[in-house]
Order: structure tokens, then sequence, then C-alpha cells
């Protein structure tokens, strides 16, 4: 942690300078902003021109200082889809939060590189009015800008954005602006100045479900008897609009349209090879789930007990078990590798505000690596007792806050091991039968009765 | 040298003839358990590992407090959750074996980091013990009549319906364990009569203490064993054994049940543990005389006995009246005589009558949770009488106080259910005794010879006088011929496997459906489940506030406070009947009335359960005549049954019913907007299918609630209490509301105080109403 | 990273799917040991008593059933 820590601290003390090259421009600038989810998805396709005469090594993206929301995921790609590095750094003179993006290539001076920026932004969208009642729709307004808020000059900008339905209560209407369907098309606008903002709003209706995981924990548990067991604890939340009055089951039952802001049930989606699925809560098992089997993953349509209106919260344990061969890998050097997800989907454009995973390991392991696929907060390690566990097992535990689809991704432990340890329970199973056995033979051979015993009486 | 082989031979075969007879003991006690282990987990097996019903939640939950936190935490738990405002002080009102018991298993188990969750430890503990009751019985009948007996006794026990109906996996009860530490208490309660050894009396006494621990039942126990002592003593088998083993088990039993904090001092100040005193007074007293027999000559002694004995009772039996005028010893309680006036409750006690468990048990039901040993056990009965000892006058003083007793509840079928086990253990062991003897004597005289010289006979016939009935019966059986005896057999056989066939049967249809979860199952088979009940309890759980209050009626108030978690006024420890009447009269009231009872308690929901959807018929509307007798009880100016009834005095819910009826709070709860379902095609909007009628009361709105949630089948219908700023008040314009409540304000304000005070206390307004008209 | 693609995939040494047949079997051969035991110990006297004996039959009835019961936790699900 320490050591991470000194790390994020140099780096930001060598970028302190950074500068704002004034001859890079974005030359053409496509936006689409889908807000037919919870979240907000930004994708910019932008197309860089050196108008100076040096190399440019990188460029430079910037967080927008007033917007709603919280972008929980960035990310660049070149035109050849690599994925670009993206680095915190401080610009002087501006009180902006900027990332630097090392392109892979330099910019050659009058050349022209094409780059694809996702930007994914939660609780973007604030419902609007805040409360409705059940037979109401859902309405929600998006805040944002109509120009991509850069530090360069801008020569050309269009922006889509895509709603979820029609019905469209308002929007600001910059011109040229066009909509047809369910998309408001924005522009094209030309020669935006660096740092140019426009409130851009849209308030629409979206049934879309509005449906945070506040909080899960994921243990996964490895048996090197073939097994690598995972567990879920979720709690789920719906944030959309509050409900606003009673709860009648019998309009309920009577509303059978499909888009409605209330959420019934969602997918989940496991490994193909899963097996021994449950999901309960603290009161049992919850018998309302279904498990369809694809070709390559499981689907898994849960349902919580009660539908879930705005404002109402409910929690979950879903847990399975896949094979160890899987996600577990042997090097020549005979050490151990776990290759597992950090976390896993829990619903279709989730956003998870805080996860926490938890990694047993073996009894008696050493040596243990971890690499994580971005930045986690590590957590002080834990010993646990699992079924006949005498000397206890390792927890890795590590947390993060606010998780999308994009955060699911690998983290790989190396450790070592030995191979013999796995006769550890079978032989103190053995040993406790063992010392029960001794127990009776020199049970039979003690006598405790005080008096004389019958049989030698007769005797 | 050869005379020491055939020594060796000789003492080898008795050994393996012993160990052959303990080794099939030892499989049939094995076979028994799992078999009764087996037996009682079809609900495990068809719905989950789950605690069922209504007290076994309130056990689990406080088994699960006293893990968490520690059994000295558990004994001083103030549980402010529970009876709101009052709050219960849980670890003195309860028996904690029960706790306890799961408690330290989890324990060990723990410690073995054998990591099993505390419901399961919950959920299994009866089958569990169904095992150890079935050894105990074993032990029981072997020492009252012979091994064999003991071993049809223990598989009798161990799959029996009347015991299984409070032992199925989940059904996590008192019961459970206390029928094993009955059984286990008579069984050491017999080897010290028998023995006259302190050392069982002790053990006896301590076996006591656990069953005081785990049931308030053990007074069945504090009474039959003076009884026993009384009716051995009025029999003239008066002996030093008996008066070495009762005395030790009194004095110590008296001792270790006061320390249970739910008992304290009820053993020396009860009525209901009088007896138990008396007894050991008296047998001082025959002590003493039988001493002062041995000094005295006939007359002398004759009249002493007489005056004497004239002057102790008199002098005895004034001193408890006394004692229990002065208030030293409280008088019988409640439920005590419900238990000799079967009229008593219905009367008095409206509480333990509501209570199904609490009603006179039928005949049907002897049949169906006993079938074939209801039969058979008068027959063991038979044999025990006519080959009366010290020990079996206990078992026919056992059998008949409990047959008593189970005719009077259905609930105490479960304390006679192991005494029927040992009688028809001891009737079938008798009758495959003489129908398969006569086999072996045909095939030769000498093995019967051989048998009984054996010293491994002395493990079957501890009795000592069976082995006379045996022959007795051998010679005047000796005309049977062997079809006649095959036949018996067959038919005992038949009879047997009808009986294990109807176990099964009753178990799996009858005593092991959750009664949390429902299931029903569709014309083509397919099993539908019914989860509502945690459905609503999850829903509260998870979207109510933290401390809200929710008003049910009493018996889902164990399940909100288990699987809600939330803040109960009314629960199934019925402590506190106003509170519970005051419940009732909420329920039974009207929507403004039930408002002020509501806002006077601090409700912030209202829960029911309605079956009128599925047609479910253990629902609040079915059970409203209780709440209307109990609330009754306490507020007879506000509610009087007759009320609820039709002119012709029934109790309908259609259009006829009672305005009364369809008016009160409980009935507009159960039906809000049910007037506008249409179930199917065929039947009418607000079709009612539990009570086959349309609702009378269909279209009404709610002023002072409104629906929070109602499950997915309608089961559970949960309301939320408004504040008072958000009644739905007639319309007005706001431009009137404001100049007529700015000139109202103060005039109202004096007219209430002054109504309230001057009217209120006089209760003379329908007289001044009356001299108007 | 660690590229997975050249590791050898870490398998069970033993095939999950005769959890259950080694289950039946060695708690069988268990026991069959431990019912020796205990008729034994019934059915002997302090004379004929054998301790090496009776440390074997032990021996053998608790490594059989040790290793059934681990077979059965994991074949239940119980991987430990």
């Amino acid at each position: 942690m320490l050591k991470l820590n000194l790390f994020l601290l140099f780096l930001v003390g060598v970028n302190a300078g950074e500068q704002i090259n004034s001859y890079l421009i974005y030359k053409n600038v496509d936006r689409s902003i889908d807000l037919t989810s919870q979240l907000v998805k930004i994708t910019s396709t932008i197309t860089l021109e050196n108008a100076g005469k040096d190399p440019i090594k990188n460029f430079l993206v910037v967080d927008e200082p007033k917007s709603d929301g919280k972008v929980v995921y960035r990310g660049v790609k070149d035109s050849a889809k690599q994925d670009l590095n993206l680095l915190p750094v401080q610009v002087d003179g501006s009180d902006n939060k900027f990332h630097k993006v090392v392109l892979r290539q330099n910019l050659e001076p009058g050349r022209t590189a094409t780059v694809v920026l996702e930007e994914i932004i939660a609780k973007g969208l604030a419902p609007y009015p805040s409360s409705i009642s059940q037979k109401e729709k859902q309405l929600v307004r998006y805040f944002g800008n109509h120009y991509i808020y850069t530090p360069y000059t801008v020569a050309k900008q269009k922006t889509d954005v895509v709603l979820s339905s029609r019905s469209v209560e308002n929007y600001t209407k910059l011109k040229p602006v066009t909509q047809s369907d369910n998309t408001i098309t924005y522009g094209p606008y030309t020669d935006i100045k660096p740092y140019t903002e426009d409130q851009l709003v849209v308030h629409f209706e979206n049934n879309a479900p509005f449906l945070t995981v506040t909080r899960l924990e994921r243990v996964i548990e490895i048996s090197h008897w073939g097994n690598v067991a995972i567990e879920e604890q979720i709690e789920i939340k719906h944030t959309g609009a509050k409900l606003k009055g009673p709860f009648s089951r019998y309009d309920y039952q009577r509303d059978t349209s499909s888009s409605h802001h209330s959420i019934k049930s969602y997918t989940t989606v496991l490994p193909a090879t899963a097996h021994s699925i449950y999901y309960r809560d603290s009161n049992g098992n919850i018998s309302t789930s279904s498990v369809k089997h694809r070709k390559d993953w499981i689907e898994l349509e849960l349902r919580p007990r009660f539908p879930l209106f705005g404002g109402w919260q409910s929690s979950y344990t879903l847990g399975y078990s896949v094979p160890s061969y899987q996600y577990l890998y042997r090097t020549p050097e005979g050490q151990n590798v776990l290759s597992m997800r950090f976390i896993d989907h829990v619903f279709d454009d989730m956003f998870v505000e805080e996860a926490t995973t938890s990694i047993v390991l073996p009894v008696g392991v050493s040596d243990v690596q971890l690499i994580v696929p971005y930045q986690v907060e590590k957590l002080q390690d834990d010993i646990t007792y699992k079924y006949l566990d005498n000397m206890g097992r390792k927890v890795l535990r590590m947390r993060k806050n606010d998780l999308v689809e994009q955060h699911i991704q690998d983290l790989e432990i190396t450790y070592s091991w030995q191979p013999q340890l796995l006769l550890h329970e079978p032989l103190l199973i053995s040993l406790a039968l063992f010392i029960l056995f001794v127990a009776v033979i020199i049970w039979v051979r003690l006598d405790f009765s005080l008096g004389v015993p019958e049989h030698s009486k007769k005797e | 040298m050869v005379q020491a082989g055939s020594k060796k031979s000789s003492v080898s075969k008795i050994n393996t003839k012993a160990g052959i007879s303990s080794l099939i003991i030892f499989v049939v006690l094995l076979l028994a358990w799992i078999a009764g282990f087996s037996s009682r987990l079809f609900a495990v097996i068809r719905f989950e590992s789950i605690i069922h019903e209504f007290d076994p939640w309130f056990n689990y939950r406080a088994t699960a407090y006293m893990v968490k936190h520690g059994f000295y935490n558990f004994l001083n738990w103030f549980d402010e959750r529970a009876w709101y405002p009052l709050g219960r002080i849980v670890g003195g009102t309860v028996y904690p074996g029960l706790m306890l018991t799961s408690g330290s298993i989890h324990y060990i188990l723990h410690l073995l980091h054998i990591n099993v969750h505390i419901r399961d430890v919950c959920v299994f503990l009866a089958p569990v013990f169904s095992g150890l009751t079935a050894i105990s019985t074993y032990f029981l009948t072997k020492e009252l009549w012979s091994a064999g007996a003991g071993l049809f006794a223990a598989c009798f026990i161990a799959i029996v319906p009347g015991y299984i109906s409070r032992s199925v996996a989940g059904s996590y009860d008192n019961e459970g364990i206390a029928i094993f530490a009955l059984q286990f208490t008579y069984f050491l309660w017999i080897k010290s009569v028998k023995t006259g050894s302190v050392f069982w009396a002790v053990a006896a006494s301590l076996s006591y203490f656990y069953m005081v621990s785990a049931w308030g039942g053990y007074v069945f126990i504090i009474n039959l064993i003076p009884l026993h002592v009384f009716v051995l003593l009025l029999m003239g088998r008066y002996s030093n054994r008996l008066f070495t083993s009762y005395t030790t088990f009194y004095i110590l039993g008296l001792i270790f049940s006061m320390q249970i904090p739910f008992v304290g001092f009820q053993p020396i100040r009860t009525s209901e543990h009088m007896a138990a005193g008396g007894v050991f007074a008296l047998l001082f007293a025959v002590g003493v005389l039988k001493y002062m027999q041995s000094m005295m000559s006939k007359s002398e002694f004759k009249s002493l006995v007489v005056f004497g004995g004239l002057i102790s009772a008199a002098v005895v039996f004034l001193g408890v009246v006394l004692l229990t005028y002065a208030g030293y010893v409280a008088p019988w309680s409640g439920r005590f005589y419900s238990l000799w006036d079967t009229g008593y409750a219905k009367i008095h006690i409206p509480i333990i009558a509501s209570v199904s468990e609490h009603q006179p048990t039928t005949w049907f039901s002897f049949f169906f949770d006993l079938h074939i040993l209801v039969a058979t056990f008068p027959a063991g009965l038979w044999y025990t009488i006519k080959n009366i000892n010290d020990e079996r006058v206990f078992v026919v003083l056992y059998a008949l106080s409990a047959v008593y007793f189970a005719g009077v509840m259905v609930r105490l079928m479960l304390t006679l259910t192991p005494v029927v086990c040992i009688l028809s253990g001891i009737a079938f062991s008798g009758l495959l005794e003489l129908f398969l003897r006569e086999d072996d004597s045909s095939r030769g005289e000498d093995s019967e010879e051989e048998e009984q010289s054996t010293p491994s006979k002395r493990l079957y016939d501890k009795a000592g006088k069976v082995p006379k009935m045996k022959h007795e019966q051998s010679r005047d059986t000796d005309n049977i011929g062997p079809n006649l005896r095959s036949i018996v057999t067959v038919v005992i056989l038949l009879l047997l496997m009808l009986f294990a066939v109807h176990c099964t049967w009753v178990t799996s249809n009858a005593y092991s459906s959750p009664s949390i979860v429902l299931a029903s199952y569709g014309s083509d088979g397919t099993r539908q489940i019914l989860d509502d009940f945690r459905e609503a309890y999850f829903w509260l759980s998870q979207n109510t506030a933290d401390d809200a209050r929710i008003m049910s009626w009493w018996d889902y108030g164990y399940q909100i406070a288990g699987m809600a978690n939330r803040t109960t006024l009314v629960d199934n420890n019925t402590w506190n009947n106003s509170h519970i009447a005051l419940v009732g009269k909420a329920m039974s009231s009207n929507e403004s009335a039930a408002y002020e009872i509501m806002t006077a308690l601090d409700v912030d929901y209202v829960l029911v359960i309605f079956g009128g959807v599925i047609g479910y018929s253990g629902d609040d509307i079915n059970k409203f005549l209780w709440m209307v007798r109990i609330a009754e009880g306490e507020h007879p100016k506000d509610i009087r049954e007759s009320d609820y009834f039709t002119e012709h005095g029934e109790f309908r819910v259609d259009a006829e019913g009672s305005p009364t009826l369809l008016n009160c709070l409980m009935y507009k709860l159960s039906y809000y907007r049910f007037g506008e379902l249409k179930l199917d095609y065929r039947s009418p909007a607000g079709f009612d299918r539990t009570r086959n009628a349309v609702i009378g009361h269909k279209d009404f709105q709610l002023t002072y609630l409104e629906e929070a949630y109602t499950t997915e089948h309608w089961l559970v219908r949960v309301y939320r209490v408004k504040k008072p700023d958000e009644f739905n008040r007639p319309r007005i314009p706001i431009a009137n509301r404001i100049v007529k409540s700015s000139n109202y304000i103060t005039k109202k304000n004096i007219k209430r105080k002054k109504g309230t005070i001057k009217n209120k206390p006089l209760v003379v307004k329908g007289k001044r109403l009356s001299s108007k008209q | 990273m660690v590229d997975t693609a050249r590791l050898s995939r870490y398998v069970s040494p033993v095939n999950p799917a005769v959890f259950p047949h080694l289950t039946l079997v060695l708690l069988g051969i268990g026991v069959f040991f431990t019912a020796w035991f205990f008729v034994y110990e019934v059915t002997s006297t302090k004379k004929t008593r054998s301790l090496k004996k009776e440390l074997l039959v032990a021996l053998v009835a608790s490594i059989f059933s040790g290793f059934g019961v681990l077979f059965l936790l994991l074949s239940v699900g119980i991987y430990v």
C-alpha cells in the first residue's frame, strides 16, 4: 500500500509541469451520448491533428469541472483498437484534473490520428420529478455540455444523443439540431475554443432499470481438490424516481406493459462451467430464479422477492462453483496462478458503488503476489477458518468504489503451495477417528464400578 | 490343558452370543435413529433448511442472539423489539435449555472448524434428538420389561407421527428436546427405584434439571414421580430403595430446578409443585412409622397411625391452604384449570382457547397420530398390570395420566406418545415371544434350555418375572398349530408394515409443511411455491425504517421479529392479555376508532394475512372472532361479539354480513381493492375463495391508512398508518380554508378542551342525548 | 500480467466425477472395519483381547473412514 502510494506520488511529481500543446487541434469530433440506460456513455471519436512543427507524443484529456454524476470509467483506444494508457497529471495554472494519454506512435507534424475516447458517467441522469406514483412514467433529465470539454481547439464537432424512447419532454435547441426517432443530433459546430461550456439539457422518458449495487462482497475460495467457489453478497437499490403514495398490487397485476419503472427481474451472466448455483437471502432460499444454459455462458434470471420500486432496496447472496481448470494454472516453476475477475457481471449496465473482493487461499500458501488490473485499495489480510481448517487460510482483501461493466477484468494471484498439503484434511479426520478408537480401547480396559463386579460375585 | 482349552472356547462362545445380541441391539437402535432422522427430513428435501411455523422462529432468534452475544448477555437480554412499548425480558422468560443445547453444539462444531450455520444446527436439532429419544425409550422399556420390547418401543417412537409432529427438521421447539429429557429422566428414575442407589437418583435429578431448563412440561414429571411414590406407598410397597431415590431426587431436583431464571421460586411457591413436597413429607412420615413399628406393639401402633396420620394430614392441608390464602403459595394457574375443565379456557381465557392445539382431542387424531399403537397399547398395559412390580406401577400411572391429558388437549398427545410406544413395544414383544418361541421349542427342547442357561439371558430378563410368564404362556399355547402361528406372525408383520406406511404417509402429508412456505400443485402436477410470507417479511426488513412498529395479530409476532427484524406490538408469548386485547380492539373497531388506538401505540405499519385469493384458510378473517372475543374480554363497552354476527347468528362477509363487521378495520384491510379483482372468468369480481362468497362491502377507500405492500398472491398485506397531516380531507378552496381556520381555531380549541374534560369522565353523553330526544 | 496461455491448467488430482464412487468404496471399507473393531471390543474379554490387533483394525478403519468422509464432503460440494 505504502509502496503504491509512493509510486503514485512519484508519478505525480514527475508530471507536475505538464504543458498544453496549443499546436494540437481536434480536427473532427464525433460524439455519441448514449442515454438509454441508467449510465451515461459518451463515446467520442477524435481526429487529432498536429499543426505544429514538432512531433507530438501525447495529449491531455480533462475532467469537466461542474458536471452532474461522476466519471467512473474512461478509456482511450487508438485506431487499431489498442488500449492507450491514461495517467493522471497536473497542468500548471489550472485546477482541472488532467489525464495524459501517451500515443503509441508520435504524431508527426501535419499528420492526423484517430482515437476513441470512451467515458462512462454514473448518476448523470436525475429523475425529474424525483418522486412519481405507481402509474406514472419515469422521466429523467440529463445535464451535459453541447461541446466537448477539452483544452484544445476543436475544428468541427457533431453530437448524437441517443435516448431510450421517443417521448422527449424538452431539450436545449442549440442550432443546428434535429430530432429523429430517439436520436437528437447537435451540430456540426465549428471552431470551438478550448474549455467552451454550454449546457445541454434533455428531459425525456427513461424506463430502463435504475438499479444500483450499493454494496457487493465477493469471496473467491480456492480448493485444490479442483474447485473454485464464488459467493457474492449483493445489496441493490432502485435509484430512479422514488415511489410516491401507495403501492397497489391490484394495479401492478393489471399493468402488463413491459416498460415500467419498477424492476421485476434482471439477468446475471455466469461462466458456462458454473454449477451448484444458489440464490438466497437472510430468510432462506429465493425460489424465483431460472437458469438458462447458453453456449458460452449461463444466464441466470433473478427475481427479487418483491418488485423494486423507486427507493426500495433488497439484498441477496448468489453463489456458485466453477472447476479449477478454468481459472487456476501452474507455472513451470511450480507456482500456482489464479486468474479471476475482480468483479463479475450482476446485470447489464450495472453500477457498483462499493465492491470488496476477498480471495481465500488454500491452507499453507507462501510467496503470495497480487496483480490487479486497475488501482484498488488493498485491505488488511485476514485469516479465516473453513471446514476442518486447524491452521487457517490467508485471505487477501481489496476494495474499490464505483465500478461498471468495463471493470470486469481479471486479477492475478501467484502463490507457492505444496501439493502434499492436500492430504492434510483427510489425515486430520483419520487422526480424530483414530483417537476415538484409542479412547474406546482405553475405556474398555477401565473398570469404574465401585463394588465387586456381578459376574465375579457369581463365580 | 484340555480343560483350559474347553473353558476358553465356552467363554468365547458365550461372549460371541452376548456380542451378537448387543450388536443386534446396536444395529437396530442405529437403524431406528437413521430411520427417524431421515423420515423427519421431508420438509428439508421438499423445501429447504428453514425454521418452521411460529414459536420456532423465536427460539431461533434467541439462539442466534445467544451465539452472537454470549450466554450471559442472553440471560440479561431485554428485547425492546417485542411488546412495544413494554418490551420483554427474554432471559427471564424463556426455558433456555433449547438455546443452550444448540448453542453448545454450534460451539463445539466451530471448535472443530466445522463451520455450520446456527440455523442448520437449529433445523436438524429435533431429528437428531429423536434418535436420542429412541435410545432412552429403549433403555426405559428394557428396565420395565425386556430388551426386545425396548427395541420395539425404540423403533415405534422413532417413526410415530405423534412425536414426529413436533420434531420434524425445522420445527425447532422445546418439545423436540424435552421428550428426550422426559424419557431419559423416567429411565433414570426407574433405574434408581430399582437399585435404590444415590448415583441413579442424582443422575435422574440432573436429567430432570435439563428437562426443567427445556420445557414447561417438566411439571408433568414433578407430579408423576411423586404420584408413583404415593401409589407405591398406598400399595404397601414402601422400601428403603424408594426412600433413598425419592428423597435424593426431590431435594436435588428442587434445588436444580430453581436455578432456571424463568422457574425461580415457583417450585416452592405454586400449587402445581406442592404435591411433590407433600409426598416428600409423607415418605418421611411413613419411614418414621415403619421405624416405630419395629419398636411398638400392634395396637399402640394402630392408634398412632390413625391419630398421628389424621393430625399430620390436617396440619399439612391447613398449612398449604393458609399459605395459599396468605399469598405465599400461588393458587392453580388458569392453564392448569383448563386441564381439568375443558370448558374453562373458553370462558375465562380466550387466548388459550384460540390456539387450535389447545382444543380437546378428537378420536380421529388418536388414530391418526398413533395408528395401530392405539389398539395395542391397552394390551401392553394389561400385560404390565398382570405382572406388576414397583417400576411397572410407574408406567401404568404414566399411561393413565397421559391418556387423560391427551384427551384434554391436542398438544399433549406428545406426552402420551412415548408411553404408548413403550406399552405397544411390550405388547408386540409379548405377542411375538409367544408365537415365535413356539417355533424354537418345536424345533428342539435343548436349544431353549441352552439359551436359558446362558448368562446372556440376563440381558433380556432383568425384570425377573418375565420368564415365568413365558413358561405359563408356552404351556397354555402348546396346542396352537404351526399354521395359526405363522398366520398370526404374518398378520403382526403386516400390521407393523401398515404402521410404517401410515407413519411415513402422515409425516409426509401432514407434518412436513414449514407453513411459512406454501406449495400448491397444478393440474399437470407441477409444483408452485407460494413464498408470500417471506416476501412480505423481507420487504419489511428492507424497506421500512429500522425502528418501525408493526401491528399484527399475535400469531405473526415471532415471525415478524425473526424474519423482518422489526418491532412488534404483540407476539406468540401471550403474556399480556390486555395488550393483545388492545390490538384486537383496534382490528375490530372502525377505521377512525382504530386510528386513535394506533396513534396511541405509535403504530407505523399494519400487517394482515388474507387468504381470499388463493383459498388459504388460516387467515385473519377466519381468526377474527377470536380477536373480537379477546377484545370484548377487556373492553366490553366498545366491542360486542354479537355485533359481528348477522341477525341469524351467522358470521358472514358477504352483503348480508353485519354492518359492524363490514366496516371494521380488519375487514377493510383484508378486502381493500379486492372488490375489483376478478380471479377467473367464472366467478364475479370480489369472490373470496376461502369463504366462498362475494364480499359485501366493495368500493371503499381508506382514510387513515394506505397500502404499502401486498404480496404476489395477496396473502400478506401491509398498510402504512398515515401521519395526521396526510389525511384526505374534504377539498375546501384554499382561500376559504384560511379564513375559516383563522376564525375558528381559538373557539374550537376552547370547545374541545372543555368538552373532553367535562364530558368524558362522566360518560353522560348518551344520557344527555336521550334526554334531548 | 502473466500470459496464461503458456501455463498448464491446474486439474484436481482426483477426477471430481469419481468422488461419489470413492466415497462409497472407502466409507464401505471404513464402516466394515469400524464394525469389526466394535464387535471385537464387545465380544472379547480382558484375557482374549490383543492390543496389537485392536490398534491395527482401528488404524485401518480410521484411515479408510477418514478418506471416505473427505470424499463424502467433496462429493456433496463442501470443498475443503
